[in-house]
């Protein structure tokens, strides 16, 4: 039974952290969501991408004739039959635009894109991808960035020499200084794997291009803003003239806010036939050519005190990025911060390099990074505890973020409850008492952005904005960019507006997913809605509130020192609460003398002068009670315990959602979800061999939800939901390193690395005995 | 010799942060463009090979050996202009 306690509740809300459900819960559980893969249009065909079996090479010819033959083909397309444009989503750095999704020339990983199909049927469309033949002219690969940076390694984009991608550095405070005050230094090396996103929803489109020269697309993503800019680059079309629908997403997890096969192909396509056209991925195509976590070697330096007090941190860093940029290069960027955290540190320095490899691409997903990062950094403290005889949660709360600490020229710390997850760890931790032989604790430590301030996109910074309607009979039209993918952001936003306006959630409907009828925002990426969408859609609110309310002063004839508000409806003066009027008459008189004109809201929040980073931040701790077979190295989760800062909750079973989700996903990076690869070719692609946690893995989740107060975010709120996704692999490897001594540097942790530790380990103290 | 302001990026002309000479050696590196390193190459330095010394062993060499170069290269752009 999963236990769940409020540290600091503050209740003085009418809607935010009440019992509310999703606000498409209904629509969800009853099979009414219709989702891209559901779209089904008039005349539409069924399109299917050949793949390239090589990882690298150059296309020398490709003959479709005999597939264009077979009855029912309706189309094929080449790169020949697209400009040619490389685009990536860090188009304001040209460079870094270096994907052509049907590639003209030169394929790069084994499972690009070569050619597209449109056929009356699947079945057809599939037939004929057998029928085309491809001339390659297979090229030397490299698939490990250690060997791509090598002299003479094969080149994968012209140009970029030795294969590295990007660099990235970062440093603040005295490095050199702190090394020399520092008493004890450790340095370790350490190899992070992929992740796939595994989104229940694979990656889908439908597109529809039309005589007037319009182009529709449903499409499962993260953001159809950047879907309709994207498409626009590609097609060299008008963002106004492509419409990006995205009702309902199965999924996103960091893996679909770039373009991706199924988009651009059943565009192409269209384009070709006038007739909608339909591409769903297999789910083999969703792990072989979509994009993962990014794989990294970490290498990296501390020193302390013996007291245990951080003095510098030095880290280096190569990322496996696969033969695409994608999102790798923020990835890259955000290890590197997140490697600070959440401690404070004399001096920090980190140097990343993105090396080109020819495998899968690897991009952001769930933590951006900072998984890898803190697998490395919350081994290596615990380790360095254990090298000095310390307690390793008070050295951690030694060293940790405070109120007010500031990371020189990167960010300030308004809000911390870090304190206080220390102290619900520790009673969890106190309250298992003495455990059986076979099990140990492990705990972690984190912090995470609530969005990014920085965005690559057309312009330097990140926006939001929303746009609220008040309706006749009082119901409220809510307008936002914001995407809904699963995680509960329409639902999130209902309640702010709600609260606002001082109406029920059932009042309000939500629109989003839509480019032709939403305002623009970035969507959903890097735990940027609740605060950044939260803070466009409570402006809006109050907009539209304020207009409402100006009328009622006029029409009650109250004295202005009588500050009016709503609440449950209920238009009332503040002082005298049993002095008022149903919002529904109000409304009703308001509208009556505007034309026919509605009550409108404008919001927008763009963040200013907050850091490099982001806004705000929020802090976690994560422990796990772990079971290990020694015999077989099997991996048992039994209890968990997650201790979350997230500002004020405003949505407390999403937030529980959240959090065991995010769980979820982050112990299966730790121990479970492993993607081999052999001379570029993924071995597991498909849900029996490529593991997961599922229900009977899945141990308690207990919670204790820790009430701060940020005043970057909506009602004080922030990040819940991608911050855990940090933490927990290391608090697995610590539960490891307690039980055992071992220490592990290599993550997914697999059943026979534990056997083979243990038998170093025992081998080692045998040497050592004689 | 002690140049009388900030150093500025001999390529594009940007001040890097403080406007230190490692400053402008961090903005070198992570520009990373064709004319920044073509400027690095001119000095007799690799850029690639900097960067991977950079990436493979502790410490701050590299930006440090580029630093000294490009304060050596204010200085005498500046006596020059004396």
């Amino acid at each position: 039974m999963n236990k769940y306690t409020v540290i600091n509740p503050h209740e003085p809300f009418k809607v935010i952290n009440t019992h509310i459900h999703n606000v498409d819960g209904w629509a969800k559980v009853t099979g009414r969501a219709a989702y891209t893969f559901d779209i089904k249009l008039p005349g539409m065909l069924y399109g299917k991408i050949l793949r390239s079996p090589h990882p690298h090479a150059n296309i020398r010819g490709i003959d479709a004739s005999k597939a264009l033959a077979l009855d029912g083909v309706k189309a094929v397309v080449t790169g020949k039959d697209t400009l040619g444009i490389k685009q990536g989503i860090w188009r304001r750095y040209k460079d870094l635009c270096d994907e052509q999704i049907l590639p003209v020339d030169k394929v790069r990983y084994i499972g690009e894109p070569v050619a597209a199909v449109a056929a009356t049927t699947e079945e057809i469309a599939e037939k004929a991808l057998d029928l085309i033949e491809v001339d390659y002219e297979v090229l030397p690969a490299v698939f490990e960035p250690l060997d791509a940076i090598k002299k003479g390694a094969p080149e994968i984009h012209e140009g970029f020499e030795r294969n590295i991608n990007v660099t990235r550095h970062i440093e603040w405070g005295e490095v050199e200084e702190g090394f020399e005050e520092a008493e004890y230094i450790r340095e370790d090396w350490f190899r992070c794997g992929g992740q796939a996103h595994m989104c229940m929803e694979t990656r889908c489109a439908v597109s529809s291009y039309t005589p007037d020269k319009k182009l529709t697309i449903y499409h499962s993503n993260q953001s159809p803003y950047y879907m309709q800019g994207l498409m626009a680059g590609v097609l060299d079309m008008r963002e106004g003239d492509i419409r990006v629908v995205a009702p309902y997403v199965g999924g996103g997890f960091g893996g679909k806010f770039e373009l991706d096969g199924a988009i651009f192909c059943t565009a192409i396509l269209s384009m070709k036939c006038y007739k909608p056209v339909k591409i769903v991925y297999t789910r083999e195509e969703d792990f072989i050519a979509s994009k993962r976590r990014t794989p990294m070697f970490y290498y990296t330096r501390t020193g302390v005190k013996k007291d245990g007090t951080f003095c510098a941190r030095e880290a280096k860093v190569f990322t496996n990025g696969g033969a695409y940029t994608g999102m790798g290069a923020t990835a890259l960027y955000l290890t590197g911060f997140f490697h600070s955290f959440p401690y404070r540190w004399k001096g920090y320095r980190y140097d990343g390099y993105r090396v080109y490899t020819n495998t899968l691409p690897s991009t952001s997903m769930r933590g951006f990074g900072a998984p890898q990062a803190m697998w490395c950094s919350e081994q290596q403290i615990e380790w360095i505890a254990a090298d000095l005889g310390l307690d390793p949660i008070e050295m951690r709360r030694k060293n940790s973020h405070q109120e007010g600490t500031i990371l020189p020229g990167q960010a300030t710390i308004a809000s911390c409850g870090i304190d206080q997850c220390y102290d619900e760890i520790t009673k969890w931790i106190k309250g298992k008492g003495k455990l059986p032989a076979n099990r140990s604790i492990g705990i972690s430590a984190c912090g995470f952005m609530s969005g990014g301030i920085f965005n690559w996109f057309d312009s330097p910074y990140s926006f939001s904005s929303a746009v609220v309607t008040i309706n006749q009979d009082g119901t409220v039209e809510l307008h936002i960019g914001a995407q809904e993918i699963g995680q509960g952001s329409n639902t999130t936003m209902a309640i702010i507006c709600a609260e606002t306006l001082g109406v029920k959630v059932e009042d309000i409907k939500v629109h989003s997913g839509d480019t032709d009828h939403c305002p623009p925002d970035l969507g959903a990426w890097g735990s940027r809605q609740t605060l950044m969408t939260g803070n466009a859609t409570k402006m809006a609110s109050e907009n539209a509130k304020k207009q409402l309310l100006e009328f009622a002063y006029a029409q009650s004839g109250l004295n202005i020192v009588y500050d009016l508000d709503i609440k449950d409806r209920w238009v009332h003066a503040i002082a005298r609460p049993e002095r008022g009027e149903d919002f529904v008459k109000l409304v009703r008189k308001a509208l009556r003398g505007k034309d026919g004109q509605k009550i409108v809201g404008r919001g927008y929040y763009t963040p200013h002068r907050k850091g490099m980073i982001s806004p705000a931040y929020s802090y976690m701790l994560q422990g796990v009670e772990v079971e290990v077979d020694e015999e077989t190295g099997k991996i048992t989760l039994m209890d968990s315990m997650t201790a979350h800062d997230c500002g004020q909750p405003i949505n407390h079973l999403g937030l529980i959602g959240q959090l065991e989700g995010a769980f979820s996903m982050a112990a299966g990076y730790g121990y479970l979800e492993y993607m081999p690869y052999e001379d570029g070719k993924l071995m597991n692609p498909n849900l029996v061999d490529y593991k997961m946690i599922r229900a009977p893995e899945m141990p308690p989740a207990n919670i204790a939800e820790i009430d701060t107060y940020e005043p970057e975010g909506p009602y004080g709120a922030k990040e819940a939901g991608e911050g855990l996704t940090n933490p927990t692999a290391a608090a697995i490897g610590n539960a490891l390193f307690h039980r055992f001594g071992v220490q592990m540097k290599e993550c997914p942790v697999r059943p026979e690395m534990v056997v083979n530790a243990l038998k170093e380990k025992k081998e080692k103290e045998a040497a050592e005995k004689k | 010799m002690s140049l009388s302001g900030p150093i500025i990026c001999p390529v594009c002309g940007k001040k890097a942060k403080t406007g230190s000479a490692i400053d402008c050696a961090r903005h070198m590196f992570g520009t990373g463009d064709q004319p920044h390193r073509k400027w690095v190459e001119a000095q007799g330095l690799s850029f690639i090979d900097l960067l991977i010394e950079q990436a493979t062993t502790p410490g701050n060499r590299s930006y440090v050996l580029l630093g000294e170069i490009i304060q050596k290269d204010a200085e005498k752009r500046e006596a020059e202009k004396k």
